[in-house]
């Protein structure tokens, strides 16, 4: 079918709310569209109302809190992010991964928690914040709740998220500020392109993370570890959590030898930081 | 060409001229058929078939018709017309039976965009699926389903192909040069062994897009995005059996072509609507997916080589088998299939060679012209084998190169004796081998091995290709002076971007004496008013309409000095010219400015002689044969451009992962007539290449469903995946019958950086890889002999990291967003 | 729904619908048709244009979006007739082939100088990673920016034999 949908876009969180919350209508949030719109061009979505989120003022904040910490609103784009001197510093994974979304101009639309909130299996952003012990505030016309990154996630394009809520902010607490951690990503070609695999290892508050995309139906990240472990054991842990497939990218045999590799690879790089 | 021509002292053909048309394509003022819009225009949808092989049923097109605003809807019930190129096999809509994922079964025309999506939504096909035959290689067997049937009654053109009926051959070339047997028996070493690579998409940046009008008295205008005018004209005619001079193809600017866009494609069902909807234009334009599917790729290719060769490193015999895959429709594949037959070896003299070409027919988007036209995918095999027989005999790989090579003397595959101005294979050899630094490493690269712990290979690989076309290949020029001296050109060649403007007019500028920004080559295309060129293909148009601007030239000048031998009461053969006017030699004072006569000349008294100045030049290949059916020999190529690459790539020994740390790319030319174009086609051809080898390849599941018919999943290089330093060397040994010496080139970058590529790859770690593209997974498989991955027809479950699941489940046109 | 937009400094008031993409916005509503679509998911950059300071790809924004917004096309990069810097250099480069890519690609590198005047060639290729290019093989695009960035070293040329 083709989708006409009506449009609005609020400019108070309460209207905003309001809306979503008229459950007979087939209502899809709009942030940078960088998903949204390909998945209505193609027929994956089939909204009749797109409400736009970038009109609430403090949707569009990146707030800085005490001691580093970080609170995203939903409009907040990648790029937004990139050039804050401020995550620059004391959040060189958030950049990393932030870096490696895309092109350009979709990072001039796209939004940390529209990555988030895709939930697909190779979100960029997702290695970075599982990573770092992110939260995440979800509201509807019921209220307000808090989600640890870890739990937010529960399928292939499946996230806790009821047909009422929006995701109104992502925080990275201070605690995980100033961690260490870097990412690769394997792709096709050099270029933008979506990962056959990602690795995210990070050093936070003495424990050892280790998140990896697009090698499970979500993405996923070791418990906290002691970095005292060996790489083997260390390799064993990221092992255990990771269940990759084949498909038209590459192989489960190669994507789970690369997961091992860069993790290997990665966590050179981040001890000798 | 160049003989009788001064090349002593050149002003404009060997400089880097602007382009004309980039200036309007950097401002967005360049007119492209999709940006077209005609009074009344209406638009059109396309249902296309969700398998790959199927018998349909029923199509119930009663909601559609009942649609508000829909103009007209067809089905293959109402089309008897069948296309074809060379075997009229495919008719305009599917009829019976689909053939192939994403064939068009129904069409609509409506008032909008919109209006035309939703009635295509609205149609239902009842389909009864059956197995396809996906494998090209499973096509041979005598168990196969049959793609055509029918294939015995198809008109075909019998001087040149031999389909084979009750089976999927499509065509059998065949070549048979010395004894083959004898030879294997006098060598000292057989080496063996296949290579394939998948079909490839062409990508232009512009997808198909044609606005047809039929209109009354059956007068028809097509305003089309093609490469080819006058095929476009000559195909439909043929279709519907109508006169050329009813129908009027133009082309506009055109967004990238790469062959996909040579023959004729959508513009006979965008017309047969345009006649249902009762004369309206009406516009079709393919969306980036069905530009996968609907619309043709490159054909997939298994190439099986067999060499004999003496322990000194000569070839003495190769048997050579290539099957290439048509897909679901004969289209070009047929005609790659001969050109590559011909040209089977690569630039390498084969003193006893056997060549059994053939295309045969699967249930999978079918094949067309792809830059290259074949000699991409076979000089794969054959530039990777080359390293494999030198390898065997314990040769050096540039050595073995240059013993075997075609150089003057030499004979060719097909009969024809190679001269000195053929052109040079060695020369670019050693060009690019002595830029990468072939046979060692530096120092510098030797440290870096150490710092890195990633390993540096070089490889080297060699091309040749000459135009295929017919024997009786032809085009025109028309250059007409303009009453201020300026002069404007005529030709039937698109510039679909690779600057043949560009050239052309260098080329009337020079023969003329005039400046270059005097001289404009018209863009636009119009059958009506340009004059015949049988097609923008081969890289032939600037040998060939560089011959006939030269022509033309000369026609235009003698009837200047026609009139101007009158005003200036002096014999023609005491006249000269330069950019300004005639004059007369030894009395260059007495002299008439071209303005003065370029539409005729007026005496003082009012009475005028001449006219307006136009010279007219014809030109066609000389001296070629079609080759015999049973032993492949004649004279097919016009010209042969050689080249070569030489890349330094560096890999990863654990993970396959590599980069490309320089290529270098030579091509015997002839004469560079603009050594920034030439540059241009170089660097652009050789990406493309790279990307052929790097990661583009359509992939297929056991239904035959195309699984990446987008850049979600089929990507093409970016900026970032240029090698980190590029070199392009011209080499100039004049073609004797080029304009000024020159040779087409607009091909050749793309041939053999795949295999230049494996070459370098297997130097460095040992992966010896028989299947391009070449991915780093591939790389890690080879280098662990581990078993090559099972895609391009894969068994692999869809996957949950599959972003586009869509595409599998619904109709790919299936659009939300206006 | 009644959208107001700029774009190169001209105000448009149009009826929309809510499902138009600004870029059939800008090429149909508008007739501004140096804006390509080459791919319509946001893969390409041939779209690109200038939302409110950024460049985006237009296929994937709602025309609705840019009500009240500032946009810059192609047709906006030329003043009275002379091409700016930016073309001149891609003119003199031979940075153009087919030029269905060129308007996004002339967008994408004007954000790269406006972000960066003096960007190395490895950060003007990261700045045109999303706009493909199937003809040039890039390469003379980088250099064309280089030259209007005022970093041309050595010209790069072709070497003859």
């Amino acid at each position: 079918m083709i989708v006409e949908f009506s449009y609005k876009g609020p400019t108070s969180e309460s209207t905003l709310l309001e809306l979503l919350s008229d459950t007979s209508r087939k209502a899809k949030l709009l942030a940078g569209g960088t998903d949204l719109l390909v998945g209505i061009r193609g027929g994956v979505y089939k909204p009749d109302l797109v409400l736009d989120l970038k009109k609430i003022p403090e949707y569009q904040k990146l707030v800085l809190g005490e001691d580093h910490a970080l609170t995203i609103g939903p409009a907040v784009t990648i790029n937004e992010i990139l050039s804050n001197k401020v995550v620059q510093q004391y959040h060189p994974l958030l950049c990393a991964c932030a870096k490696d979304l895309a092109s350009y101009q979709i990072r001039n639309r796209a939004t940390v928690v529209g990555n988030i909130v895709n939930a697909s299996p190779c979100s960029d952003m997702a290695p970075a914040l599982l990573c770092l012990d992110a939260t995440i505030t979800i509201a509807s016309v019921r209220g307000k709740r808090e989600v640890a990154i870890g739990e937010f996630f529960t399928g292939v394009k499946k996230t806790v998220l009821e047909k009422d809520e929006l995701v109104t902010a992502v925080h990275v607490p201070a605690s995980s500020a100033s961690a260490n951690g870097v990412y690769r990503k394997l792709k096709r070609i050099q270029g933008h392109d979506l990962g056959i695999v990602g690795v995210a290892v990070a050093q936070v508050q003495g424990k050892l993370r280790i998140a990896v995309s697009s090698a499970a139906p979500t993405p996923v990240v070791t418990k906290p570890l002691d970095g005292t472990l060996s790489v083997e054991a260390l390799l064993k842990e990221v092992d255990s959590i990771i269940s990759p497939i084949s498909d038209v990218r590459c192989s489960q045999e190669y994507r789970r030898f690369m997961v091992l590799e860069y993790t290997k690879y990665l966590l050179r790089e981040v001890t000798s930081c | 060409m160049y003989e009788t021509l001064d090349r002593s002292v050149l002003k404009s053909v060997g400089k880097s001229e602007i382009r004309p048309d980039a200036r309007v394509k950097l401002t967005g003022e360049a007119g492209y058929v999709s940006d077209m819009v005609l009074p009344g225009m209406l638009y059109a949808q396309v249902k296309k078939s969700p398998h790959a092989r199927a018998r349909i049923l029923s199509i119930d097109t009663s909601k559609a018709e009942a649609l508000p605003g829909v103009r007209a809807v067809l089905t293959g019930a109402e089309l008897d017309y069948r296309l074809g190129l060379y075997i009229v096999d495919k008719y305009i809509l599917a009829k019976g039976e689909v053939r192939h994922y994403g064939e068009a079964v129904a069409a609509v025309a409506a008032e909008t965009l919109q209006i035309a999506r939703k009635a295509v939504d609205l149609i239902e096909v009842v389909y009864e699926v059956l197995p396809p035959v996906l494998s090209h290689m499973d096509a041979r067997k005598e168990d196969a389903p049959l793609v055509h049937p029918d294939l015995g009654s198809y008109q075909y053109i019998k001087a040149v192909f031999t389909p084979i009926p009750n089976t999927n051959i499509a065509n059998w070339t065949k070549l048979r040069k010395g004894d083959v047997e004898q030879g294997f028996a006098e060598s000292d070493y057989i080496v063996e062994r296949e290579y394939d690579n998948p079909s490839v998409q062409h990508v232009p940046m512009e997808t198909h897009v044609a606005i047809v009008t039929w209109g009354s008295g059956d007068k028809v205008t097509i305003y089309t995005s093609a490469q080819s005018p006058f095929t476009v004209r000559n195909l439909f005619c043929n279709t519907f059996s109508l006169p050329l001079c009813n129908v009027r193809v133009v082309i506009p600017y055109v967004g990238g072509g790469f062959g996909g866009k040579a023959g004729i494609h959508i513009e006979p069902l965008t017309a047969c609507l345009s006649k249902k909807a009762g004369g309206r234009p009406v516009k079709f334009q393919a969306t980036r997916e069905e530009e996968f599917s609907l619309l043709p790729c490159r054909s997939a290719l298994t190439y099986h080589i067999k060499t004999g060769v003496t322990k000194e490193g000569k070839i003495l015999a190769q048997k050579m088998e290539m099957y290439w895959d048509a897909g679901a429709y004969a289209d070009y594949a047929v005609n790659v299939t001969r050109a590559s037959g011909y040209s089977a070896s690569g630039p390498y003299e084969i003193p006893n060679a056997w060549v059994d070409a053939y295309t045969l027919y699967t249930n999978k988007p079918y094949g067309t012209a792809y830059r290259g036209f074949g000699h991409v995918e076979f000089h794969w095999g054959i530039e990777r084998h080359m390293d494999l027989v030198a390898k065997t005999v314990g040769m050096d790989r540039v050595a073995f190169r240059k013993l075997n090579a075609l150089k003057e003397g030499s004979i060719t595959l097909t009969g024809e004796k190679i001269t000195k101005h053929s052109g040079d294979v060695v020369a670019c050899l050693d060009a690019v081998a002595a830029s990468i630094g072939y046979g060692k490493l530096s120092k510098e690269e030797r440290q870096r091995q150490k710092d890195t712990g990633w390993k540096i290979g070089k490889g080297v690989a060699m091309l040749q290709k000459a135009p295929a076309m017919p024997s009786n290949t032809a085009t025109a020029s028309v250059v007409k002076m303009n009453s201020d001296g300026t002069v404007s050109v005529n030709v039937g060649l698109t510039d679909i971007g690779q600057g043949s403007s560009a050239a052309l007019a260098q080329i009337v500028a020079e023969r003329l004496g005039f400046e270059y920004k005097k001289v404009f080559v018209k863009i636009e295309k119009d059958t009506d008013s340009d004059p015949y060129d049988w097609q923008t293909v081969a890289s032939k148009g600037l040998i060939m309409s560089g011959n006939a601007c030269i022509l033309a030239c000369e026609d235009l000048l003698r009837k200047g000095y026609a009139v101007a031998s009158h005003v200036l009461k002096a014999s023609v053969d005491d006249l000269a010219h330069d950019g300004e006017g005639v004059y007369v030699k030894h009395d260059s004072e007495n002299r008439i400015e071209w303005p003065q006569i370029a539409i005729g000349y007026a005496y003082p008294d009012g009475k005028a002689i001449g006219g307006p100045l136009i010279g007219v030049g014809s030109y066609i290949a000389q001296g070629l044969s079609n080759l015999d059916k049973e032993t492949g020999q004649g004279k097919p190529a016009l010209d042969w451009t050689f080249g070569a690459h030489g890349i330094i790539c560096e890999v990863n020994p654990r993970t396959g992962e590599y980069n490309i740390r320089k290529i270098a790319s030579a091509f015997d030319v002839g004469k560079v007539v603009n050594p920034q174009l030439l540059r241009g086609q170089i660097v652009g051809g050789m990406l493309q290449g790279l990307g052929t080898a790097m990661c583009e390849g359509y992939i297929f599941d056991t239904q035959g469903h195309l699984l990446n018919p987008s850049f979600t999943d089929n990507k093409i290089p970016t900026s970032k995946d240029l090698p980190f330093e590029i070199e392009t060397i011209a080499v100039e040994n004049s073609q004797i019958d080029g304009p000024y010496g020159a040779r087409g080139v607009a091909e050749h970058p793309m041939i053999s950086v795949a295999p230049a590529l494996g070459n370098a790859l297997f130097e460095a770690v040992g992966a010896d890889l028989v299947h391009m593209p070449i991915r780093s997974e591939d790389v890690w498989r080879a280098m662990g002999d581990k078993t090559p991955i099972d895609n391009w027809i894969t068994k692999s479950p869809i996957g949950s990291c599959r972003s586009d699941l869509v595409y599998k489940k619904e109709d790919a046109s299936k659009h939300g967003i206006d | 729904m009644l959208i107001r937009v700029t774009v190169n400094t001209v105000v448009y008031e149009r009826e929309v619908k809510e499902n138009r993409t600004l870029l059939r916005f800008l090429r149909e509503d508008l007739g501004l048709t140096g804006t390509k679509e080459g791919c319509g998911a946001g893969e390409c950059g041939a779209c690109t244009v200038f939302l409110n300071g950024k460049t985006v790809n237009s296929c994937m924004v709602l025309a609705v979006e840019a009500d009240g917004g500032v946009v810059q096309t192609i047709e906006g990069e030329a003043q009275e007739g002379m091409l700016s810097a930016l073309q001149a250099a891609f003119e003199a480069h031979g940075a153009v082939q087919c030029g269905f890519c060129t308007a996004g690609m002339i967008m994408s590198a004007r954000q790269l100088i406006h972000n960066n005047p003096h960007p190395t060639k490895e950060e003007i290729q990261e700045g045109l990673e999303g706009n493909f290019c199937r003809c040039t093989g890039y390469e003379q695009i980088i250099e064309a920016i280089l030259d209007v960035t005022g970093q041309v070293q050595e010209k790069e040329e072709l070497r003859y034999v």
